[in-house]
């Protein structure tokens, strides 16, 4: 409580002194719950830390989403709709969750995370920021030449990431693989886990289904899928395209234990399902489906295949977007006002290195 | 339990049973590698390393994109997986080639078993011809097709003892176990002359055709035409010094590939030529890029596509003679 009352103060302070505001300093507002990231800290409703824990994990999925914003208008590029149904999801994997470091993103005895819907990693480019793997500053340049932050995630470049991607249904097969080589790897005394963070509309591919084949043969149980269920693919919707249905029934077929959320957007829920997931390994692989919103929580976005891919065009839109978000979220957080009026001053959108004599002309998706 | 037959060591050249072998010899060594298969064991020869390494041998079923998928995952927790089908079915699993292994640089090996012709009668549908189209311009990629079983023995170790993805084409047929040189040793990168008789034309070959070139070289100097044969085990990187030391020498050139003579070896030294404006002709031997190989035995098969070393030695002289008329 001490502490909340110094970092309250020293926020009005800031506020009074008429100092600009720094939008990047998240640790004003926020802090990673887990003082130690490389260990689990498990929290059941009746533990003192749970109300912080839940707060910690609504404030970060805000501040993805509010830098993501912020990060694909400065890139006149990005996939909203993804990046804001994960957003929860993200948030409590990271906060909670998974065991890593950021100072050291290759530590062997970590928690494997994959994003296999790769189109949605400003959601994650975000996350990775946040706790630390890079600059949040540097989430503004992303999608620009030599920024180490491609359009789709590339390993090689860019810390945090597992494995590089952008064409659907591949990463699930090489959660399959790595979790088999950590079983082969004989007794691990971390009991180290491989998450794969899927999307729906993901599940059309077939290789998708090879995996989970694969899976449920070989009785993973230290593998969990996750599929962000937003019920929206790229120019439609599921259900009329391609539907997925009934998820459930057919991921029981491949034998995997099934959890689903129905809010996929509550992180008390998601907690609570991650520790069930975390209490009971029976033998077989888990699959988590996750009842979401595509680009949740603005509104012109949500439940809307038009804002699948597509950035904000302009600075006024991004600031309607962080004030929507803002008014929903960083108000009841207790997150000043200041913050998202000074995130969309530090909107610039970043031009190209090189003149164009050709006057090749080219539309933002 | 299916039994397969075993062929023995000593009793067998086919390369395919050659390469089970090799790699269950490397297991031992290198007790991280692990192959990884697609219903295909005892044709690919991975059956021999089964019965060497039975815990070794991933089986992802009839899957082919999961075969590459899962031996990505397989070598991000340490393990060198050598996964295992038909080349022809590397047209399924291209994507994943591209993005999860050689995007991602991943310690990946793969073996495409049955590439080209000599694959028995086994038609357009499993005989490939035409992927080093886009296998050779894959990034990070190392692509080797071994002429020998020494060569392909010495080239799995060499890819062991490198990171990064690989790329073979290990055929079906017998190849002799030593077509270069006593004491010869693979180097990833490097051609190598196996046949120095002469400076009229020389003969660039890959894979198997290194048999054909060399007993086409025999007949072309019977006939008092200087020859010199380059063997090209790597692809990709592409020994270009050695073919410009070539091109300097001769006055016309023929690749030999057991692919479509657009997209491989014969590309590559077209590209590698013009780049440096080096006009000497080349002759391409090797199938038909706008055909499909229908089912047939191989000797019509080589007819059809003119791959033996009688239409070598043809193609030779036709080059030579246009070369005379040109002067």
């Amino acid at each position: 409580m001490k502490t909340q009352m110094v970092e309250s103060a020293h926020r009005e302070a800031l506020v009074k002194q008429d100092r600009p505001f720094d939008p990047f300093d998240a640790s004003l507002f926020w802090k990673p719950f887990r003082k130690n990231t490389r260990q689990r800290y498990d929290v059941l409703p009746f533990h003192p830390d749970y109300p912080e824990l839940l707060k910690s994990c609504e404030v970060l999925a805000y501040l993805i989403r509010s830098y993501t914003v912020w990060e694909m208008t400065c890139g006149a590029l990005g996939h909203p709709g993804g990046s804001f149904s994960e957003a929860e999801c993200l948030a409590v994997l990271f906060n909670y969750v998974l065991r890593f470091d950021p100072q050291d993103p290759k530590w062997p005895m970590r928690d494997v995370f994959y994003l296999s819907k790769c189109h949605a990693c400003p959601g994650l480019y975000t996350t990775l920021a946040l706790f630390g793997y890079f600059p949040i500053q540097k989430l503004k340049y992303y999608g620009a030449w030599g920024s180490g932050l491609e359009s789709h995630p590339d390993c090689i470049v860019t810390p945090g990431i597992e494995v590089s991607g952008g064409s659907l249904g591949q990463i699930p097969g090489v959660a399959v693989g790595r979790a088999l080589g950590i079983r082969y790897n004989g007794p691990d005394h971390n009991d180290r886990m491989v998450y794969v963070l899927m999307g729906d509309g993901e599940c059309n591919e077939g290789s998708v289904w090879e995996a989970f084949m694969a899976a449920g043969h070989w009785k993973l149980d230290n593998l969990v899928a996750i599929i962000d269920y937003n019920k929206v693919e790229a120019k439609g919707f599921l259900s009329q395209d391609m539907s997925i249905e009934p998820l459930a029934d057919k991921l029981h077929a491949f034998n995997f234990q099934v959890f689903e959320a129905q809010n996929g957007h509550n992180v008390a829920e998601l907690v609570d399902i991650f520790n069930r997931i975390g209490a009971q390994r029976k033998g077989k692989p888990t699959a988590l489906i996750l009842n979401t919103i595509k680009g949740k929580k603005v509104r012109e976005c949500q439940y809307n295949p038009n804002w699948h891919t597509s950035a904000p065009r302009n600075v006024e839109t991004a600031g309607m977007w962080l004030g929507e978000l803002w008014d929903q979220d960083g108000r009841r957080l207790g997150i000043p006002k200041e913050f998202h009026l000074a995130l969309k001053q530090a909107i610039e959108i970043v031009p190209p290195m090189h003149g164009n004599p050709d006057e090749i002309y080219e539309r933002q998706a | 339990m299916a039994q397969f037959v075993i062929p023995k060591r000593d009793e067998t050249k086919e390369m395919r049973y050659y390469m089970g072998y090799a790699l269950a010899d490397l297991a031992y060594e290198y007790d991280r590698i692990i192959a990884v298969d697609a219903d295909l064991r005892s044709s690919s020869g991975l059956h021999i390393f089964e019965h060497f390494h039975p815990a070794k041998l991933v089986k992802v079923g009839i899957a082919e994109q999961n075969l590459i998928a899962v031996a990505a995952g397989l070598s991000q927790e340490g393990y060198i997986p050598f996964p295992c089908t038909f080349d022809a079915f590397s047209r399924r699993f291209m994507d994943q080639l591209y993005v999860t292994v050689a995007y991602s640089n991943l310690n990946v090996k793969v073996l495409g078993a049955y590439p080209g012709l000599f694959t028995g009668k086994a038609g357009a549908t499993h005989q490939s011809d035409k992927e080093l189209g886009i296998i050779l311009r894959i990034p990070n990629l190392t692509v080797i097709e071994p002429g020998c079983n020494l060569e392909m023995a010495q080239a799995l170790r060499c890819s062991v003892e490198k990171h990064g993805p690989f790329y073979f084409r290990i055929v079906r047929c017998e190849v002799e176990y030593n077509e270069i040189f006593e004491g010869y040793q693979f180097e990833i990168g490097k051609g190598v002359t196996v046949y120095d008789e002469g400076t009229d034309i020389g003969l660039v070959s890959t894979g198997y055709m290194i048999r054909t070139a060399k007993i086409a070289a025999q007949k072309l100097t019977r006939r008092g035409i200087g020859v010199r044969v380059d063997h090209h085990p790597t692809l990709k990187p592409f020994d270009r010094e050695l073919l410009y030391d070539l091109a300097k020498r001769v006055s016309c050139i023929i690749t030999l590939e057991n692919h479509c003579t657009s997209g491989g070896l014969f590309s590559l030294v077209a590209e590698a030529l013009a780049v440096r404006g080096i006009g000497v002709p080349v002759g391409a031997i090797g199938t038909d890029p706008d055909d499909f190989i229908h089912t047939g035995h191989v000797n019509d098969l080589l007819y059809r596509y003119q791959m033996t070393s009688d239409h070598v030695v043809e193609k030779a002289l036709a080059l030579l003679g246009q070369k005379d008329k040109a002067q």
